[in-house]
């Protein structure tokens, strides 16, 4: 095993709580687990620190009407709790980091209330579960210059993670006005919309509005059909296929599979 | 020695005050200004501005993405050196991230990789290049050597700068049981074109002490200026902290601490 290869199991016993337990781990003795341990619980909490005020910022800036910041509850038992099954990065863990600090927010009736307040902290928690999981550091030495319509890479696939979301009020209207000075809460106006959150390889989340044409490409968008199968079966033209894909490329939704 | 420059990070949530602030030399920046930071230009015009980004870690090289965004924001900045750190934090594959400075390994193959990649980095800059000593909190049996050594042969090799950050030293020391000068004599100070300086505090989950965005006590200090008589070519002492929780009364009473403490 090369030295890199070693460090690596460093980082992933600091990262993933149930691999520093096990014994292929452990047997190796490369450290004091005692100090090991010490050292995953502060990286635990700061790594969730810094989401949680990223991600939750909204529901940080009406913390004075609801009495709850969201990075409280990192000090709370309840997350203590969590940090046996910790993975620092993955869905699974970002997720239940995130309905901890959803349950924190909500335990705070807000006066007066705010009517957009539930989809506001579905947004912010998908938001935060969106961005966990693999992401490149590098790219490869050679770029990837194909693109859509090339005739190379012609079999679109929706990113996993990827999601859609429906929201009752059209929270992308209030949103930016919550981070402004304000006296008495925005309004946000109660009209439905459907949201589409994604993730770049590089782990930049995005977030759009999803229109027909997005919902349903990201519907049958799975790694065989060619864009003129989607075309065909969503009932759109080529162009506009092409150009939802590109939209949906840029913004992490959709990745392309070799045609072959 | 010429007369060291004391500086401070760039919290862009205390905009308001480093852009009236008096005797602040220069400012870090350790992310690229915000679009909608309404305090930027006046921080960039007034300011020797430090680009103190995450680059990223050189124990792979750099791709041409991440070497173009560096070479950017040093033109941005018009920094007079661009720093990066002695890490190791995320897996080869992408796999995990521990989103905090982490060191590599101290043996000939991680020397052989870091030298290698910040000679392939520095010949892309306009730049000198500095590198920042990173704390470890555990030892790892595989390690072949200590990290002053490690340092040592690494600064002899491609002839970068070292970015001192003394709490890590300090911090080290600690963990070591030894005394903070007996364990930064071990370093290649002749190398230092820049030092670092903050607080620490108590922290729960390591049950002892670790860098916070808090003001450098006493000691600190007093270490801070037994180091800096021994840094012969350093320029610059930062005042490290950044932080949303850091306020602007913690950060330019520290600046002036430290600027008295080295007079």
């Amino acid at each position: 095993m090369t030295d890199r290869a070693l460090h690596d199991l460093v980082i992933r016993a600091l990262a993933d709580a149930p691999f520093r337990r096990s014994a292929e781990w452990r047997q190796r003795a490369l450290a004091d687990p005692e100090r090991v341990d010490r050292f995953a619980r502060f990286l635990a909490r700061h790594f969730y620190f810094e989401r949680i005020v990223h991600f939750f910022k909204y529901s940080g800036a009406l913390a004075r009407l609801t009495g709850r910041r969201p990075d409280a509850v990192l000090s709370q038992t309840s997350f203590d709790a969590l940090l046996p099954s910790l993975v620092l990065g993955s869905q699974d863990s970002a997720r239940a980091v995130a309905e901890l600090v959803v349950a924190h927010v909500k335990s705070g009736a807000p006066s007066p209330p705010i009517p957009y307040h539930d989809d506001l902290l579905r947004y912010e928690q998908t938001m935060m579960v969106v961005e966990a999981g693999p992401r490149v550091w590098r790219e490869p030495s050679v770029s990837e210059t194909k693109g859509v319509g090339s005739g190379e890479w012609e079999a679109p696939h929706k990113v996993e993670g990827t999601a859609l979301l429906d929201l009752i009020y059209d929270l992308p209207a209030v949103l930016p006005k919550l981070l402004r000075p304000w006296t008495t809460v925005p309004d946000a106006p109660a009209r439905p919309v459907r949201l589409i959150v994604a993730r770049s390889r590089h782990g930049r989340v995005a977030v759009a509005k999803a229109t027909d044409a997005i919902v349903s490409i990201m519907d049958l968008a799975d790694g065989r059909k060619t864009l003129d199968d989607l075309a065909r079966e969503a009932g759109l033209r080529p162009a506009e296929v092409q150009a939802t894909l590109q939209g949906l490329t840029e913004l992490g939704a959709v990745r392309f599979s070799t045609g072959s | 020695m010429s007369a060291l420059k004391i500086g401070a990070f760039y919290n862009p949530h205390l905009g308001r005050e480093l852009a009236a602030a008096q005797g602040i030399d220069h400012l870090a920046m350790a992310d690229p200004p915000r679009a909608d930071d309404p305090w930027w230009p006046k921080i960039q015009a007034r300011y020797t501005l430090l680009l103190h980004d995450y680059l990223g870690q050189l124990s792979e090289p750099l791709d041409e993405r991440s070497i173009q965004r560096a070479r950017s924001l040093a033109e941005l900045y018009r920094t007079p050196w661009v720093a990066e750190h002695f890490q190791c934090l995320h897996t080869e594959d992408g796999a995990y991230n521990l989103n905090y400075v982490f060191p590599p390994l101290y043996t000939e193959e991680f020397l052989a990789r870091f030298v290698a990649n910040a000679n392939a980095l520095k010949g892309r800059l306009d730049q000198p290049l500095v590198m920042e000593n990173i704390p470890g909190f555990f030892d790892v049996r595989h390690s072949q050597m200590a990290e002053p050594l490690w340092l040592r042969r690494f600064f002899e090799a491609t002839e970068v700068g070292f970015l001192l950050d003394l709490p890590h030293v300090w911090l080290e020391a600690h963990y070591r049981g030894v005394r903070p000068a007996d364990w930064l004599a071990e370093f290649p100070l002749e190398h230092v074109v820049e030092l670092h300086v903050a607080g620490v505090t108590e922290d729960p989950d390591l049950q002892g002490p670790w860098i916070a965005p808090a003001e450098p006590a006493e000691e600190m200090l007093e270490f801070a200026a037994h180091a800096a008589t021994r840094c012969p070519r350093a320029r610059a002492v930062t005042f490290d902290a950044f932080s949303p929780s850091l306020t602007a009364e913690v950060l330019l009473r520290s600046v002036e601490r430290i600027r008295a403490a080295l007079a």
